[in-house]
């Protein structure tokens, strides 16, 4: 039996972006770490619970304004911004510094949630 | 957010709680059973059944804690249908307190764990600031009596 979880490699990849402090699996419905790649002093679980339910209200939000799937979320900040995309109740969520390039982290996150089925 | 409590000191970090974990009922108890503080169940003889179920169960778990890891399993979390229970204790410098809550879709575990610890911390400060407890611990012969009157008190009978 691996130890590695399925979602270690694509959160790697994630966190050498630059700027990109860390990047989770959650699942969307609990609010819970699935998987995660972050710098320490990161408050994980805080972030992922939070991103999660606004990851949920912004997919939900979309669906019922008729525009379809939410496809990629970002929230800025005044010291960082937070982005997550999903797909069947995960959510893959990216934590960067304003410096972070969202450009290549948007392509890197659509790209990863292909793994999520 | 309404919230029915017996001793003051618990009122806010509760409320707190409820807001911002978005849970459908809350029960703050002793772990005797002895109901402090309630949100959300409008019948007395509810609040009575889901104290004696959550102390049952707090006892239960924390007792397979000391007997299969040597030590009382903490939180516990039931996730049904529609409907999920999360109970943990919390340590304060009045005594050990158990909470319980129920959620739904509204909100998740995540959330309600973050709260949570939230919740701790505020009991723990409110404790802390909170006048003696004049009345001394709970026992046996007035057990009843302490409860009756701590419902009749959360359901404005008192």
């Amino acid at each position: 039996m691996s130890a590695v979880s399925p979602f270690a490699e694509l959160l790697a990849s994630l966190v050498r972006q630059r700027g990109v402090l860390g990047s989770m699996v959650v699942s969307e419905s609990d609010g819970i770490v699935v998987d995660s790649n972050l710098q320490i002093g990161l408050r994980g679980p805080a972030v992922a619970a939070l991103a999660a339910s606004l990851y949920r209200k912004a997919r939900l939000s979309a669906e019922a304004a008729g525009f379809g799937e939410c496809a990629f979320l970002q929230l800025e900040a005044e010291r960082g911004r937070v982005c997550a995309v999903g797909r069947n109740d995960l959510v893959l969520v990216a934590v960067a510094e304003p410096r972070a390039n969202v450009g290549l982290i948007r392509v890197e996150m659509l790209r990863a949630v292909g793994a999520f089925g | 957010m309404s919230v029915a409590v017996v001793e003051g000191w618990v009122e806010e970090p509760l409320r707190q709680f409820v807001e911002d974990a978005r849970v459908l009922l809350a029960l703050l108890l002793q772990p005797s059973g002895q109901v402090l503080a309630q949100h959300g169940f409008s019948r007395s003889v509810d609040v009575m059944s889901a104290c004696a179920l959550a102390a049952a169960i707090h006892a239960s778990s924390a007792e397979l804690g000391r007997q299969l890891d040597g030590r009382p399993f903490a939180v516990l979390h039931h996730a049904g249908r529609s409907r999920q229970i999360f109970l943990a204790p919390v340590q304060t410098t009045r005594g050990a307190l158990v909470c319980l809550a129920v959620f739904d879709a509204v909100t998740s575990l995540g959330l309600v764990q973050l709260y949570f610890a939230e919740l701790q911390a505020r009991l723990a400060k409110a404790a802390a600031a909170a006048a003696p407890d004049a009345k001394g611990p709970v026992l046996a012969g007035n057990f009843e009596f302490e409860l009756n009157r701590n419902l009749a008190v959360l359901f404005g009978r008192g």
